[in-house]
């Protein structure tokens, strides 16, 4: 794939629905326990209305791992896995709450791409991941060496 | 050293660590597929590479450590994440994990904690991940926003 600065990537919109949040929140004691088992997590601002209003929220919101995590899936769909095996940077900031059904549009924009020896190139990107109107809720830089033989 | 109770206990200098960690299989496969992530490198292999957002786990690996309480009178919500990897991490692989709280700060009338996180292959110390986890603290202030 040939980039440029200012190159665009959008991704496939997917609904914030409340599966996919408690499937991450549950992940979480299922990872920690590493038992081959699944457990679920105590209350939290992200799978239960009552506690999240109890914390001052109209009801649940998203935990900000998912969005970076599918902005991460959109650089691996984007540039292939090698991504990953290679010197690599990603930063994001939850500068918005997702709430349950909004429908989120993760975005790589090329910055710069830098020449590297043997042709390879490190590409640094904008990210971000944007609601229905266009609303950014997550925002962020990558960096990614592109052209591992 | 305020570790032993809550999160928001937790004061600039507090080191978390080091300990020895290996990721499994099955922690990544997991992790991964919560996120819909089902890229053959973390779905088919015996060793998946383990994607570099994980390492959000081993904040919170410390956490249950030494903050066995929770988060104390406020949730804290996650505000920032920021990851660099200087060469994949395996399942299977032997790692040493440590932390320390950088600091705690107000921004416009809340309070920020940086935690910064490393992640080494114990076998020859090659620095593999570093990690700096934000998080605030004075979450009901922000909820009032948000709402």
């Amino acid at each position: 794939m040939e980039l440029r600065e200012g190159d665009e990537i959008r991704g496939a919109a997917r609904v914030m629905t409340r599966e996919r949040m408690r499937w991450y929140v549950d992940a979480l004691p299922t990872v920690e326990a590493n038992d081959g088992r699944v457990h679920f997590s105590v209350p939290t601002i992200h799978d239960d209305d009552e506690y999240a209003r109890g914390q001052g929220l109209p009801g649940i919101i998203s935990d900000g791992m998912i969005s970076t995590n599918w902005i991460l899936d959109l650089m691996i769909r984007s540039f292939g896995p090698a991504v990953l095996e290679d010197p690599g940077a990603l930063t994001t900031k939850f500068i918005a709450p997702v709430y349950e059904d909004v429908p989120l549009t993760c975005v790589l924009r090329v910055t710069a791409v830098h020449a590297l020896p043997e042709d390879r190139r490190r590409l640094a990107l904008d990210v971000w991941a944007e609601d229905g109107a266009g609303k950014k809720v997550t925002v962020g830089t990558a960096a990614v060496t592109l052209g591992r033989a | 050293m305020a570790t032993g109770r809550y999160t928001s206990d937790l004061e600039a200098g507090d080191r978390l660590g080091p300990v020895d960690v290996v990721i499994s299989p099955f922690q990544v496969r997991e992790y991964c597929h919560a996120n819909e992530m089902h890229q053959d490198c973390f779905q088919n292999p015996a060793n998946p590479i383990v994607p570099p957002t994980m390492v959000h786990l081993e904040k919170l690996r410390f956490y249950t450590l030494y903050c066995p309480e929770g988060c104390g009178p406020n949730a804290r919500v996650h505000y920032t994440f920021d990851v660099r990897w200087h060469a994949p991490v395996r399942a299977g692989q032997e790692l040493v994990v440590e932390g320390v709280v950088a600091s705690r700060h107000m921004k416009r009338g809340r309070e920020y904690m940086d935690v910064d996180i490393t992640i080494h292959a114990r076998a020859d110390r090659r620095l593999l991940v570093e990690y700096r986890d934000t998080v605030c603290l004075s979450y009901r202030e922000a909820a009032k926003d948000a709402a």
